[in-house]
């Protein structure tokens, strides 16, 4: 017999379609990030109202992104994508938001306490991540009871992993400590789940309704060549670039512990070029050795931002493009060099990372230190021991809801599942509050999730309206070589400036910046008066956007808006011949006779 | 004009004008038609308010490149000096249609702009004199 299983996968969801400004298409938590430019823009020249219109910006990017003030100064993923890249230069974005952080943090450290009634279910949240912290705060704010499950004695996670030269450790710690102040979240430090007396099914029985795992990759990526494990990662002299980190976070790395030494990294991420780049304020002399070829664009291209490689080789640092390590060499237990062959391939023709090395091309770098920064894994025991693995040794997790296949209330997300950037984590740790809500009130986990976003154009303008980037000052390289921040924040004279370069590419509906400052009573809509209209088309040469458009409606051409795309400026009205355009709640035509007729 | 005060129409940019303070809009100028961008200001528009009797017309919007919409305020100086010429044909002086391209988020100067470009109007006499 024919039948139809009602499963939730064989639910047709009403289509979600929207427009966004490509930069906020590419953020994963898809920030507001057109308000926030239009805002500042508008913001007063006088240094003492611009703040209290910064600290109104501030509350409310913290309300969805309390860890916004540690993506002004780390992130700018936003960047990659703007509309401007290819007409003078992305709008900086990321230090817009870090200008926002510099004059909000004053302010949140005053900042009251959530009002919130926390009469809902407790969850527990395992790990104290941007994962981790963006759930406990998202699903305190919905009145859960939450409590935060750290395994070391300080929250943040691999935030504490990026040198204190991009990321000051004050704005962490104090932004850290305000979330969990401001959202109430409870802490348990030294917990490490897994071992001793902490288990989930533990949790669980002391009253845990549901959980979010987001442990992240604990574990150095081992060294390997072909399939075989590169021998000797245990000589005095060969460190993983991920305790290195760590160690420096920690304080136990200090000034001239590579004094005079040759340092060789291996790796070509952000990671391998933080940890560089922080060998090299240690006293090293570093070279980086990195499998992917010199060009960015090409499917082998090295994937470390530009930015990062041009600081390291402005600070001195050699990189070696195209070379991986067939063997590590040492003597006497102490390491002394790699042989190095030709890397042909990093990815296959499907995109996997398969390397294929020439060995007649090889090469020997000798060195004191070895820094190995090629990845992190997860804890796979631990998460073996849980039982979250499928068959396939896999997590088994639900990518759109982060539910694990296993067991049910528990939520899997962050490095722990795809390492990502931080605001990946964040994104997941978002998500798992959405779902972990969703499981505990009974409702459907996916209804509405699967969200389709299309980026918007570049408004059609000639090429001399675009203007170029502001340069972004940093000490010069000799200046420095120490764990200060070494880029310069913008002034709000300057801020104010960069702002108004936005294109505000995105639609109105995602922004409302100018209905918030009380510029516009609500947006304003275009409104085609069909009868009138001739077809002729100059309201499509007249739109920047691509809103105004002809359509056929049987035998006339005749104009129409698409409201999606549509700013409501009223540049088509003024262009219509006819006159059969019209923008609701301004009729100029009545203002002007009203003010003739009056006295 | 009315006894000794000329007739003035005044539209103003309301990204660039004022914005910080609306409530001058509100209290202090009564005849100022605030308009989302001044681009979306038409020949018609002008021509209506000299039609029912104002003396002259003055159109504040964003200085250069500083538009909102990007090119709204390049748009309407292209109108207003064509326009201009076009009101001579009519007989109607082109100082009588003013604009001003300037940023005032505090909205300051607008009581002055007004006032001079009134001053101006009065000097012109009126657009039609008394019968």
């Amino acid at each position: 017999m024919w039948k139809t299983v009602n499963k939730v996968e064989s639910l047709v969801e009403p289509a979600i379609v929207q427009y966004l400004p490509p930069c906020q298409k590419k953020c994963p938590i898809n920030e507001d990030i057109q308000r926030t430019n239009v805002l500042l823009s508008l913001l007063p020249e006088d240094p003492k109202e611009a703040r209290e219109g910064l600290i109104q910006i501030g509350d409310y990017l913290f309300d969805n992104n309390p860890l916004f003030p540690i993506c002004g100064y780390v992130c700018g993923i936003c960047e990659l994508e703007c509309n401007y890249t290819t007409k003078g230069g992305a709008i900086r974005r990321r230090l817009l938001k870090r200008f926002v952080s510099d004059h909000y943090l004053d302010y949140l450290d005053s900042k009251k306490e959530f009002d919130i009634v926390k009469n809902r279910e407790k969850v527990a949240v395992i790990g104290g991540g941007p994962g981790g912290l963006m759930c406990a705060f998202h699903l305190s704010k919905r009145g859960y009871k939450v409590t935060l499950f750290e395994a070391t004695n300080r929250l943040g996670g691999a935030l504490w992993l990026i040198p204190h030269y991009r990321l000051p450790k004050l704005v962490l710690q104090r932004v850290i400590e305000n979330i969990v102040r401001i959202a109430g979240i409870e802490i348990q430090y030294n917990a490490k789940i897994g071992e001793g007396k902490w288990s989930l099914e533990k949790l669980r029985k002391a009253g845990y309704k549901s959980i979010f795992l987001a442990k992240g990759t604990p574990a150095p990526r081992m060294l390997l060549f072909g399939l075989q494990i590169v021998e000797n990662q245990d000589l005095e002299g060969v460190f993983y670039g991920q305790t290195f980190l760590y160690e420096i976070s920690r304080g136990i790395l200090v000034k001239d512990y590579l004094g005079g030494k040759k340092v060789i990294v291996i790796g070509g991420g952000n990671v391998a070029f933080d940890v560089a780049r922080s060998a090299r304020r240690l006293g090293g002399d570093v070279t980086v050795v990195a499998l992917e070829c010199e060009d960015k664009k090409s499917k082998d291209g090295i994937p470390a931002d530009h930015e990062e490689i041009q600081g390291a080789w402005e600070e001195g640092i050699k990189i070696v493009y195209s070379r991986g390590v067939s063997k590590i060499l040492g003597k006497n237990g102490q390491f002394e060099g790699i042989v190095s062959p030709k890397c042909t391939r990093v990815f296959n023709e499907q995109g996997r990372f398969y390397p294929e090395f020439d060995l007649n091309d090889t090469v020997t770098f000798h060195g004191d230190i070895l820094i190995i920064t090629i990845g992190q894994i997860p804890d796979m025991d631990f998460l073996k021991k849980e039982g979250l693995l499928n068959e396939r040794h896999q997590l088994a997790v639900d990518p759109l809801t982060l539910q694990s296949a296993n067991k049910d209330w528990v939520f899997i997300g962050g490095d722990v599942r795809r390492i990502g950037y931080m605001v990946d984590a964040m994104r997941e740790g978002q998500e798992a509050a959405e779902s972990i809500d969703r499981y505990l009130r009974g409702l459907d986990l996916k209804k509405g999730r699967k969200k389709e976003y299309i980026a918007t154009d570049l408004p059609q303008l000639k090429d001399a309206f675009f203007k170029s980037e502001p340069d972004v000052t940093w000490l010069p390289p000799e200046k420095r070589l120490h764990f200060q921040m070494f880029e310069k924040g913008f002034t709000l004279p300057e801020a104010i400036e960069e702002a108004k370069r936005c294109l505000c590419c995105g639609p109105c509906t995602s922004c409302r910046a100018c209905v918030s400052v009380g510029l516009q009573e609500d947006l304003p809509k275009v409104i085609v008066h069909e009868t009138i209209c001739s077809g002729c088309g100059i309201c499509v040469s007249a739109c920047h956007y691509g809103a105004a458009q002809l359509k056929q409606i049987g035998q006339h051409l005749i104009s129409s808006t698409d409201v999606l795309k549509c700013k409501a400026c009223g540049m088509c009205l003024s262009a219509c011949p006819a006159g059969a355009r019209e923008l609701t709640g301004q009729d100029l035509k009545k203002r002007i006779l009203e003010i003739c007729a009056s006295a | 004009m009315k006894g000794d005060s000329p007739k003035l129409i005044c539209f103003s940019c309301k990204f660039g004008w004022g914005y910080l303070d609306t409530d001058i809009y509100k209290s202090q100028l009564k005849d100022i038609i605030p308009v989302t961008c001044s681009g979306t200001i038409d020949a018609t528009h002008i021509m209506d308010a000299f039609k029912n009797g104002a003396d002259g017309v003055l159109v504040l919007g964003c200085s250069d490149k500083a538009c909102h919409f990007q090119t709204g305020n390049d748009q309407t100086r292209k109108r207003i000096l064509m326009l201009r010429k076009i009101l001579q044909e009519f007989g109607i002086d082109p100082l009588r249609l003013q604009f001003m391209f300037n940023v005032d988020p505090e909205g300051k100067q607008i009581p002055a702009v007004i006032e001079k470009t009134k001053q101006l109007l009065k000097n012109l006499g009126p657009l039609r004199p008394a019968l």
